[in-house]
């Protein structure tokens, strides 16, 4: 149970994801699921409910650490045209791994979240773009989905109110980018998964062109609490403009990887060390990239900066996902950028000269470099590369690429230098 | 596939398309799912399987196409079996999963992208799969298999193997 | 409007303008690749980047809306490094083989490279190489150059409207393909090497023929059509190498046809110097023996003259004088498309300009393939329905538009009355009527359900009325007109200003024709008839071909059997072959001339390329023969010919002179007093007759250009079509069969296709079937 006072909150998405049988509705309603729902579709208008979130401090959680609240009151009411609610569930972010947990153990909680999120804006059709890979959890969410619908929790009158929504599940195909709200909406929209550039942002003209919020998953979970307990409530915990309970992804060398939902502002050190078992070698990690591939990495020095947006962006960072991937003495720097250099090559939608030309070229010359042929003039054409990238490009996506090679070169110039020539004749 | 040169979907297909496009402000949406059942019915998505789906859908051969060759999950060549897609992405990576996707592909003979002789494993690297916590991780046709080693594949390929041997495959 | 700067400078635009627009219009110099401004934003070149002030990251420029007080710069030490960032990137596959490249001086790569690149590229990895592709006749490939601004993409989704080239896979394997069976599928495709900023998708026909910096341009106007588009003629020496649109136009697009058919003037067809027959065939002579050899055949003999309706004004003018000084008893004929030669209630010719019927409320086609015929005009039509703004269709066939209809149906001719009698009905029922209407309804009692498609477009406040060939070819077309004439003045779409009628008509400079000629004109078919029947000594041809276009094939080929031929024209063609003499005259493309387009715009065709041979222009031409037989010639100069077609057109006055604008739009006739109620006649046969146009194969001069024969092959449809029930209820199966038709039985193959209206038989091709076309009426017979 999660409790009314803030200061004892152990978890917010997490609370009832390990009790057994949880994804199924007649357990989940036993454990409290949707049970706040008709006090709120009965007692609260929109407007209220927009005030508690934005109240709530909440920020999303898909990466960008955007308002939810705020993002909600952009929608234009009354414009004649149909209000969408999607929900991301690509959860591509290399590192990121939560959205899979909450749909699979916990799916009445997203369920409910888009039902109330739903309810504020004014939505008839409400969609889950999931990632393609996630089929298990697509079913476990189809499942879910079906058993609400039964239940009069979706569809026409929701429990006997005014109030009608229709969720639909959409998997996806294998498309890192479809992550990105707008490539989402043009995949969800029968396309490839190119990103639109903005303005017109999403929430004026969206799917279909018509006015759309796009949500992480781990943000719309977050509602059902916030509205029983209040915005109030939520901003107590963690620390001021960065509010609430965060989920952290944390893989890579540590003892115990896993998802750990902790209050805001937990420092960096804390989360390994006493939620994580520590490292697998060392005291000190050498590299943590704090919120998924795309975001620039920390080194030791900044081992005890609190995971909140404010502080990693002041470390130079940024929160992102919550994807804490950390590399001990053992891992290999510049095999670790060649493999994200690999990554965006990869995954880049290609429409954007700097991004589809500069990831494939950021790749082939870290080859080069970590099979040790690469030359001295190599850095200076990966700085180049990389930085005429990121923030030229219509969306996000070559900034991340850029990001672990500045990284790279900007804390480990002399780990590249010694490999350069190693192995050239 | 190749010889077959009508291909159509059932009867209780098109109903399940049908239904599927209500739920979308257009039918077009639909594309990606009507895919993914298009491929579990035919095992991949050669030409003809696309004009099917645009037909169906009535779209433009055009619009399918794009959409085929943009995501990865659509194939448009046969492929084994099984397909072992193995994530190297940074999670696995520093968790051992070059090293598995050495071991697989010698195990096998093959080269990363390739199908066994015999038809039955196709051996792929993939991009993170989303689940690092239980890295490495192989997906083995949709099913992600987590903590995975050397001894675990050699017992799944050899217990393949066994029913082929067994006249079971 | 937004106020804001631009490298400091003041400016004003209005609001929602790109930053790059307002660039563009204030001479601010902004590097692009993918901004296209007929084509929607696509954003992904990323040359196009500017400064904003107090912004992070430079803006792309094509895709940012201007700001009220925005302070915008567009070159800093920053943004040249950007883009000589993007040209790297843009190179990293380039193949960097300018000189063997056609775009090599005409390339934004090129151009871009020098200007903002660096010297050198630092990209010491593998190149991408991509597979060329076969994309039809017109338009060659090397994709390896592609710099995938997708350009190319949107122009077939947004402009062809076929959707065709898309764009595969991602990352930087992406590349452009075009789906295509033989060839694109637009009548428009040409244009794809044009916006293509670099090399990869090149002009076919001109592939390895000139390289920009060799060739001379001049400004005329394409004569292929009533659009009568503005184009540039690109010279070598006096060769034309290519045809494109005029940049500063009206339209930034012209059709193939418009673009291809250069390769007729300089084909074997053309007539470059004065020929004779002798017993051995035409044999070349000079110019005053042609002459004397037509005086010969023409001194105080009856004569018929048909001429193309697409000469210049000038020279349509300089055939009256010939026709008042020599020949006053001629008949004339020009039309080779119509049968009714009553006054219209409204003549061939547009009141509205296209921009007027892309804004109306409704557009309503009647009978027409607007694709073949009006190509621009249709693609303004598709990119009004891609903003869902209704366009509706009732005629013969489903003739592919690439775009939505909001409103269609198939009917055969003999419906059309029942069709404009249901509609009729409907406004009268609404209380829009207007005099006559009860007179036209009179005897009619059939009514068609199509007619509701058509009553519920002209009850809209403002409604574009496009009445095409099948109903000026129709055998009671002065009736059905008048018919539709008495709605539109019924339903308030007949008043100045708002005057909705338009008659699309057979070729340019319909004000001309009906000042000119409008007394003397008689029915082309009925001429032919009469050399045929003996009332005819002779012959005149001025660059018309009766044989190879329009309906009455068959007889033009028994009138010539008949009487001897003067031809005088540019292209030879088939008629030639029944020639006793051949006058040569130059080509639009060598001579200064006039044209009204069927918007009554006024187009100039200057600076002429010299001439191929002994070819003069045709009023020189026109004016020998008055000379030679023996009358006073009444003018001697161009400018002593345009006070004459001012005599005919007086609002032309002073056009030569002060120029004139492009809205400004010469009036066509309109409100004549006609009043001629729906022939009353049974058909006798049980099939209509609906003769197709192709845009590939229609005219001497596109018959005569090889370029567009390749794709009027790979275009053709079977010779004769019809609905598959049609073939069904007479018992019959796809292949051979005979056709009965007034003159007689015909064995031709016959296909089926379900978007030809049922009852109907339609002649898709000429040459091989199309000696029916003069036919109205036809039955399926017999037994395979
Ligand atoms: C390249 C790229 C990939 C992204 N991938 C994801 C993702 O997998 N899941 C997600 O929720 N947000 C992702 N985002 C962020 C979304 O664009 C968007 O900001 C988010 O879904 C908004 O939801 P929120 O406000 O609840 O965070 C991605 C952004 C970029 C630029
Ligand atoms: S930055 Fe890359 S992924 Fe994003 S839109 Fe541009 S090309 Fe696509
Ligand atoms: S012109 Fe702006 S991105 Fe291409």
């Amino acid at each position: 149970m999660i409790s009314s006072d803030p200061k004892q909150v152990k978890a917010i998405c997490f609370d009832r994801i390990h009790l057994v049988g949880q994804a199924g509705l007649k357990v989940a309603r036993k454990n409290g699921a949707y049970k706040f729902l008709p006090t709120l579709l009965k007692d609260f208008d929109s407007e209220q409910i927009v005030d508690e979130v934005k109240k709530s401090g909440l920020r999303g959680r898909g990466g960008a650490g955007f308002p939810t609240g705020l993002k909600w009151s952009f929608v234009p009411r009354n414009t004649g045209k149909p209000t969408y609610l999607l929900c991301n569930a690509d959860e591509g972010e290399p590192g990121t791994f939560k959205d899979r947990d909450i749909m699979r153990y916990d799916p009445h909680l997203l369920i409910e979240g888009m039902l109330m999120a739903g309810f504020a804006l004014g939505v008839k059709d409400a969609y889950i773009y999931i990632r393609g890979e996630f089929l298990a959890e697509a079913n476990i969410l189809d499942a879910a989905i079906e058993d609400a619908y039964a239940a009069n929790l979706l569809g026409e009158n929701i429990l006997g109110t005014e109030f009608s929504m229709n969720l639909t599940l959409h998997r996806g195909a294998g498309a890192y980018i479809c992550g990105e709200e707008t490539a989402l909406i043009e995949s969800l929209e029968g396309r490839p998964g190119r990103p639109r550039f903005k303005p017109p942002f999403p929430a004026v003209e969206g799917f279909y062109r018509c006015p759309t919020v796009v949500n992480n998953v781990e943000t719309l979970a977050t509602i059902p609490a916030i509205l029983e307990f209040g915005g109030d409530w939520h901003a107590a915990i963690g620390v001021p403009n960065n509010t609430g309970m965060k989920i952290f992804c944390v893989s890579g060398d540590v003892n115990k990887p896993g998802n750990y939902e902790v209050p805001m502002g937990t420092s960096l050190k804390v989360l390994i060390e006493e939620y994580c078992g520590g490292l697998k070698h060392g005291t000190v990690p050498k590299v943590v990239i704090p919120g998924g591939s795309s975001t620039p990495w920390l080194t030791a020095e900044h081992y005890d900066t609190p995971l909140t947006y404010d502080a990693l962006m002041k470390a130079g960072s940024m929160l992102g996902a919550g994807a804490v991937i950390v590399m001990d003495e053992t891992a290999d720097l510049i095999a670790v950028t060649r493999r994200l250099a690999h990554f965006y090559a990869h995954e880049s939608c290609g429409q954007c000269t700097p991004c589809r030309e500069g990831t494939g070229w950021l790749e082939r010359i870290m080859n080069r470099v970590e099979a040790g042929t690469g030359c001295e003039k190599d850095i200076k054409v990966l700085s180049d590369a990389a930085e005429h990238m990121a923030g030229r490009t219509i969306c996000a996506l070559a900034d991340g690429a850029a990001a672990p090679i500045l990284s790279l070169l900007k804390h480990f110039p002399e780990v590249v230098q010694e490999r350069l020539m190693e192995n050239a004749e | 596939m190749s010889e077959v040169e009508h291909v159509h979907f059932t009867e209780q297909r098109l109903a399940e398309i049908g239904a599927l496009a209500k739920k979308y402000p257009a039918a077009r949406s639909a594309l990606l799912p009507v895919l993914h059942m298009a491929q579990e019915d035919f095992g991949y998505l050669p030409m003809q399987v696309q004009q099917l789906v645009a037909d169906t859908l009535n779209l433009r051969l055009m619009v399918v196409r794009e959409v085929v060759t943009f995501y990865t999950m659509f194939r448009e060549h046969e492929a084994g079996k099984y397909r072992l897609e193995v994530c190297t992405n940074v999670g696995c990576m520093l968790n051992g999963a070059d090293d598995l996707v050495q071991h697989i592909t010698k195990t096998l003979g093959v080269d990363i992208g390739e199908t066994t002789a015999d038809g039955m494993f196709t051996v792929t690297e993939v991009e993170c799969a989303g689940a690092c916590s239980g890295a490495p991780v192989v997906q083995i046709n949709n099913e992600y298999h987590e903590k995975v080693d050397a001894a675990y594949m050699d017992a799944f390929i050899t217990k393949v193997n066994a029913d082929i041997d067994g006249g079971q495959a | 409007m937004t106020t804001l700067y631009i490298n400091d400078e003041e400016v004003t635009v209005s609001a929602g303008t790109s930053i790059l627009e307002a660039c563009r219009e204030h001479g601010a110099d902004v590097p692009y690749f993918c901004y296209h401004p007929e084509l929607s934003v696509a954003a992904n070149c990323r040359m196009c980047l500017v400064e904003v002030e107090g912004w992070n990251k430079p803006a792309a420029s094509c895709c940012t809306p201007v700001g009220e007080g925005m302070k915008v710069t567009t070159q800093s030490e920053s943004l040249s490094k950007d883009r000589e960032m993007m040209m790297e990137y843009l190179l990293i596959h380039h193949p960097l083989d300018c000189p063997v490249c056609d775009q090599g001086g005409a390339c934004k790569l090129q151009d871009y490279t020098m200007e903002h690149g660096a010297k050198h590229g630092r990209y010491s990895e593998v190149k991408r190489a991509v597979l060329d592709q076969d994309l039809g006749p017109f338009v060659s490939t090397c994709m390896t150059r592609c710099i995938h601004c997708t350009r190319c993409v949107r122009f077939a989704d947004e402009i062809a409207g076929t959707g065709d080239m898309g764009v595969l896979s991602r990352s930087d394997h992406m590349r452009i393909e075009g789906i295509v069976e033989d060839a694109l599928e637009s009548e428009l495709s040409g244009n794809l090497a044009d916006i293509c900023p670099v090399g990869a998708l090149l002009d076919k026909p001109s592939h390895d023929v000139s390289r920009p910096w060799e060739v001379t341009r001049h400004k005329s106007t394409c004569t292929q059509c009533p659009q009568g588009c503005d184009i540039v003629i690109e010279s070598r020496g006096d060769e034309v190498i290519r045809i494109k649109p005029d940049v500063d136009g009206a339209e930034p697009w012209i059709c193939d046809r418009g673009r291809y058919v250069h390769a007729a003037f300089r084909s074997k067809q053309r007539i470059l110097t004065p020929m004779v027959r002798e017993e051995s065939g035409l044999v070349e002579v000079s110019w005053d023996e042609s002459i004397q050899a037509a005086i010969d055949i023409l001194k105080d003999k009856r004569v018929g003259i048909i001429f193309s309706p697409d000469w210049s004004l000038e020279s349509l003018a300089s055939i009256r004088l010939l026709h008042d000084s020599v020949f006053e008893d001629a008949k004339v004929a020009f039309d080779l498309h119509r049968r009714d030669m009553r006054a219209f209630a409204f003549e061939e010719g547009f009141s509205m300009s296209s921009l007027q019927i892309a804004a109306a409320d409704q557009v309503v086609i009647l009978g027409c393939d607007l694709r073949q015929r009006l190509p621009i005009l249709m693609q303004g039509l598709r990119k009004r329905s891609n903003e869902g703004k209704p366009v509706t269709r009732i005629g013969a066939m489903n003739y592919r538009t690439n775009s939505e209809l909001s409103a269609d149906a198939l009917i055969r001719p003999r419906e059309w009355v029942a069709v404009i009698a249901r509609a009729m009905q409907q406004l009268k029922d609404f209380g829009k009527t207007a005099a006559g209407m009860d007179a036209w309804l009179e005897n009619v009692e059939v009514r068609h359900e199509a007619g509701k498609l058509l009553a519920d477009a002209l009850l809209a406040d403002s409604c574009a009325l496009l009445v095409g060939e099948e109903i000026r070819s129709h055998s009671d077309a002065a009736a059905l007109i008048h018919g539709l004439d008495l709605m539109m003045r019924a339903a308030g779409h007949a008043e100045a200003e708002a005057d909705g009628r338009n008659l699309v008509p057979e070729g340019m400079n319909a004000q001309l024709l009906s000042a000119a000629f409008g007394d003397i004109r008689v029915s082309a078919g009925d001429l032919l008839d009469a050399a045929s029947d003996g009332e005819l000594d002779a012959l005149i041809l001025i660059g018309s071909d009766p044989m190879g276009d329009g309906l009455f094939s068959m007889q033009a080929k028994r009138a010539m059997e008949k009487v001897p031929l003067v031809q005088i024209g540019a292209i030879a063609g088939q008629t030639s072959e029944f020639a006793s003499v051949m006058l040569p005259v130059a080509a639009y493309s060598e001579v200064e001339g006039t044209f009204i387009n069927m918007e009554g715009r006024i187009r100039l065709a200057e600076h002429p390329l010299r001439s191929l041979g002994e070819e003069r222009p045709l009023w020189k031409v026109m004016m020998r023969l008055v000379q030679a037989f023996g009358k006073d010639v009444p003018v001697v100069n161009l400018a002593e010919l345009r006070l004459r077609v001012e005599a005919f057109i007086p609002e032309m006055k002073g056009v030569w002179d002060d120029g004139v604008s492009d809205d400004w739009c010469l009036p066509v006739v309109r409100n004549r007093d006609v009043s001629c109620a729906p022939n009353a006649i049974e058909p006798a046969m049980d099939l209509d007759m609906v003769s197709r146009y192709s845009m590939y194969r229609e005219g001497m001069w596109a018959r005569a250009s090889s370029f567009l024969a390749d794709a009027g092959d790979i275009h053709a449809l079977d010779d004769l079509l019809v609905h598959p029930n049609t073939l069904k209820d007479a018992g019959l199966n796809v292949g051979e069969c005979k056709i009965r038709v007034a003159s007689g039985d015909y064995t031709y193959h016959v296909g089926t296709r379900e978007d030809v209206a049922q009852g109907v038989l339609f002649i898709s091709k000429r040459g091989v079937a199309g000696d029916l076309s003069c036919e109205i009426m036809a039955s399926l017979e017999g037994d395979q």
